[in-house]
């Protein structure tokens, strides 16, 4: 198994904002965390809130936080931590200068002729996985990554379907979903493949963290797993419409989440993202890819950069576009540039098209190349002897001087230049006699080649049986709580039965 | 509705607090309308046209959502109080019907319920809006207690869906499914799925949610 590399920042980080201004972010967030206070709707959270000097209101489920307790949990966070996948070498570290990628998951595939979605096959779904576990620049998973489930599929079994597919068709840590008690089947699924999860605990702004979202955090903590807390205001709905305003509702938001998590279990990881977006004043949905979001995490990344906790970024992901086209290629490269260049350590980006709705193979692959290029260019420039060429220039000249002709060119060129995989790199002459190819056809051209050759590191029997176990077990457990209904217990059965069954 | 002819300032203010989307002077323009003995109903009226107007400027562009939401939730905030009054005064509330409204339980998205309350306050519904996170229980009593024409529901989930299902299924438990009609909305839902359920409307909009109401109530 080769161990994939996260891209490393070798340039100075992007930054935005002044001394004077990040202070005062800083302590108006605190203030509000003193003053308005978050609420947890979890008697469990509230009860150690209040035993570790919180100011807790039990019947409105309000947590106000003294200033110093906030700034201590900070510090206890470590600047990095790891997660696992299955299998060695699969381990993935989250800090420093580092940046690795998780596919952006959409609800639906879509259709390359009409444009229009549809739910994926259980088959999309593991031959999508397998192309994940392929690229280069795809660092770890998540339960609803590729998509948020495929056909055939009760509603409530969506996540922990998409936890197997991703274990069983990648060797990549899981960034793992929680809600209706899943989380618990998916931390047996990762025990026993000795994985290490990255558990999701999800914000709901403004202010607020619902009851499963604190029962996601007590119990990946008890699990060893470390955290992923995200907050992803609507500016101007569910958070002030002003980036300021914005980062002070996200960031107490965010603390509120770390203080727990430090109080369940002092040095607990924890990485904090930010997904937020601007929303159309006329329809009242969010428009994805526009600048705010960006400007918005690069403000974000230069706080917590401060605070030294581990940064996501997840605006990053999405375009408005509904197709794979221009519009999806800036809004999507934009962002990512402005993420990386501003220090995001986790970014969710590769394969989403609209915002959270859609996702393709061939998206995904093209991302693959904007990661790296971007990749490369983070690397930054090399000034030594060598690079310099100084012996060279002085023996190469001025014209006739070539340097094609130099060692230096032959040694150095392949370091130097990138090659994107799917880009179009012809002449109009070359171009004129491939048939006029362009970048989604040089994606899916790749994309047949990874699926005839890639052959992910199998699980092994043992392991095989204990997945299926556990997906068993929580069908029956669903099914007897009255969370699968008829209908779709008959289409489940009838996929689980059918000929191929898991397709990888 | 004759009064809205002799306009007073205070009426004029009171429209003027609707356009500025300024809750406070709503409240207190419409507490002191009331003080000068001004017929309940009138105010309303007086408020419907403008709201009116600020829903036509949205229609055509002009505005935007934190206007019309600005502007709703002052007249919101001006209708409570002189609902109160009409009450007391054993009339009749002239509303085109009364919704009660949330987001299901085991669902908190907000925005699109909160958009729904919006387009249906600006056409002279009655909303009671419960909220996120409500439970069938909770729809049950507000249905008791308010009366109203209409039920409507929210779910962004293809998790809570099936939660609209539950709760018709609870009205006919109750034996009370024929008092309200129940119309559903949200991202998850379809027409298909209203059909599935036995619900009585569907709209893919909160703008074209009061004509749906209007139509299920026959006033169109
Ligand atoms: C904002 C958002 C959130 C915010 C909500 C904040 C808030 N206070 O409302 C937060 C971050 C908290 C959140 C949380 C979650 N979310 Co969310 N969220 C979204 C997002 C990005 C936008 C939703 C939105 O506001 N749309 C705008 C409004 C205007 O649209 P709307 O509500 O559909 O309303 C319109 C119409 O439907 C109609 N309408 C609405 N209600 C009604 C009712 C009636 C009667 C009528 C007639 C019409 C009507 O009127 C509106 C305007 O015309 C969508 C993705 C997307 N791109 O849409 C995901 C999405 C809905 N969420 C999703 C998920 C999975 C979740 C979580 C489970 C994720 C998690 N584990 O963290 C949690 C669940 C929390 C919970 N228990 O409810 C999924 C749902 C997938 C599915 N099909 O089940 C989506 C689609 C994203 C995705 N692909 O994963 N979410």
């Amino acid at each position: 198994m080769i161990r994939k590399k996260g891209i490393t920042r070798n340039i100075r980080p992007l930054e935005i904002l002044s001394e004077e201004q990040l202070e005062s972010i800083h302590k108006n967030t605190l203030d509000v965390l003193e003053n308005t206070g978050i609420r947890f709707e979890s008697d469990k959270a509230l009860k150690l809130f209040k035993e570790n000097d919180c100011n807790v209101d039990m019947e409105k489920k309000i947590v106000r936080f003294p200033p110093w307790l906030v700034e201590e949990c900070l510090r206890k966070c470590p600047s990095s931590f790891i997660v696992k996948g299955r299998g060695p070498r699969s381990d993935v570290r989250f800090g420093g200068n580092m940046s690795n990628f998780l596919p952006f998951p959409g609800k639906d595939t879509i259709d390359l002729e009409t444009w229009e979605p549809r739910t994926p096959t259980r088959k999309e779904f593991y031959d999508t996985v397998k192309i994940m576990d392929a690229l280069d620049t795809v660092h770890y998973t998540g339960s609803y990554v590729p998509w948020f489930g495929f056909k055939n599929t009760p509603a409530v079994m969506q996540m922990l379907e998409g936890d197997a597919a991703n274990f069983r068709n990648s060797t990549m840590p899981l960034h793992c979903n929680y809600g209706n008690d899943c989380e618990v089947f998916a931390i047996r699924m990762a025990k026993a493949l000795g994985a290490v999860n990255l558990g999701v605990v999800a914000i709901s702004p403004p202010l607020t963290y619902q009851e499963d979202a604190c029962i996601s955090a007590f119990r990946n903590i008890e699990a060893g797993f470390p955290l992923y807390i995200q907050s992803g205001p609507t500016y101007g709905a569910t958070s002030p419409v002003t980036t300021a305003g914005a980062t002070v509702t996200n960031n107490a938001e965010l603390m509120g989440g770390v203080v727990l998590a430090q109080l369940i279990k002092t040095g607990t990881g924890v990485l904090v993202s930010d997904f937020g977006f601007t929303q159309n004043m006329r329809s009242g949905y969010p428009v994805f890819g526009r600048i705010e979001s960006s400007m918005h995490q690069v403000v974000f990344n230069q706080i917590w950069r401060r605070y030294k906790i581990p940064i996501g970024n997840h605006s990053t992901g999405v375009s408005n576009s509904k197709r794979i086209d221009y519009q999806c290629g800036y809004e999507k490269t934009i962002s990512l540039m402005l993420s990386l260049l501003s220090g995001a350590n986790e970014i969710g980006y590769h394969g989403c098209i609209y915002g959270e709705l859609s996702f393709h193979p061939i998206q995904l692959i093209l991302d693959d190349d904007v990661a790296a290029t971007i990749g490369r260019f983070l690397q930054g420039v090399e000034v030594n002897d060598d690079t310099l060429a100084i012996d060279v220039i002085n023996q190469v000249g001025p014209i006739p001087g070539t340097y094609l002709t130099e060692e230096h060119t032959r040694k150095w060129w392949k370091n130097e230049q990138f090659i994107p995989k799917s880009s179009d790199s012809l002449t109009y002459l070359e171009w004129m006699e491939a048939n006029k190819k362009d970048c989604i056809e040089y994606a899916k051209d790749r994309m047949e080649k990874i699926l005839q050759t890639h052959k992910p590191e199998p699980l092994s029997d043992s392991e095989e049986k204990a997945i299926e176990e556990i997906l068993s077990e929580a069908r029956e457990f669903y099914r007897k709580s009255g969370k699968i209904s008829d209908k779709e217990w008959e289409a489940c059965k009838e996929d689980v039965n059918s000929a191929g069954y898991p397709y990888y | 509705m004759g009064g809205i002819v002799n306009m007073s300032d205070t009426i004029s203010s009171l429209k003027e607090s609707i356009i500025t989307y300024n809750r406070n002077l709503a409240r207190e323009m419409a507490t002191k309308a009331i003080g000068e003995g001004i017929e309940p109903n009138d105010i309303l009226a007086g408020m419907t046209e403008t709201i009116r107007k600020i829903g036509d400027d949205f229609g055509k562009g002009e505005l935007f959502l934190p206007d019309l939401v600005g502007a709703a939730s002052a007249m919101s905030e001006a209708i409570s109080v002189v609902e109160a009054e009409i009450e007391k005064s054993g009339k009749e509330i002239e509303k085109i019907g009364t919704v009660v409204l949330g987001t299901v339980k085991g669902d908190i998205h907000d925005i699109g319920k909160t958009m729904v309350k919006t387009f249906l306050v600006a056409e002279n519904f009655r909303v009671i809006d419960l909220g996120v996170d409500i439970s069938s229980e909770r729809f049950i009593e507000a249905i008791e207690k308010y009366n109203p024409e209409i039920l409507a529901l929210s779910a962004l989930l293809t998790t809570t869906i099936a939660e609209q299902n539950r709760i018709i299924e609870v009205l006919k438990d109750k034996g009370i499914r024929d008092k309200v009609k129940v119309i559903i909305g949200g991202a998850a839902t379809t027409q298909e799925f209203a059909d599935e359920i036995g619900a009585d409307g569907y709209e893919a909009t909160a703008a074209r949610a009061p004509r749906l109401c209007k139509t299920l109530l026959g006033k169109e």
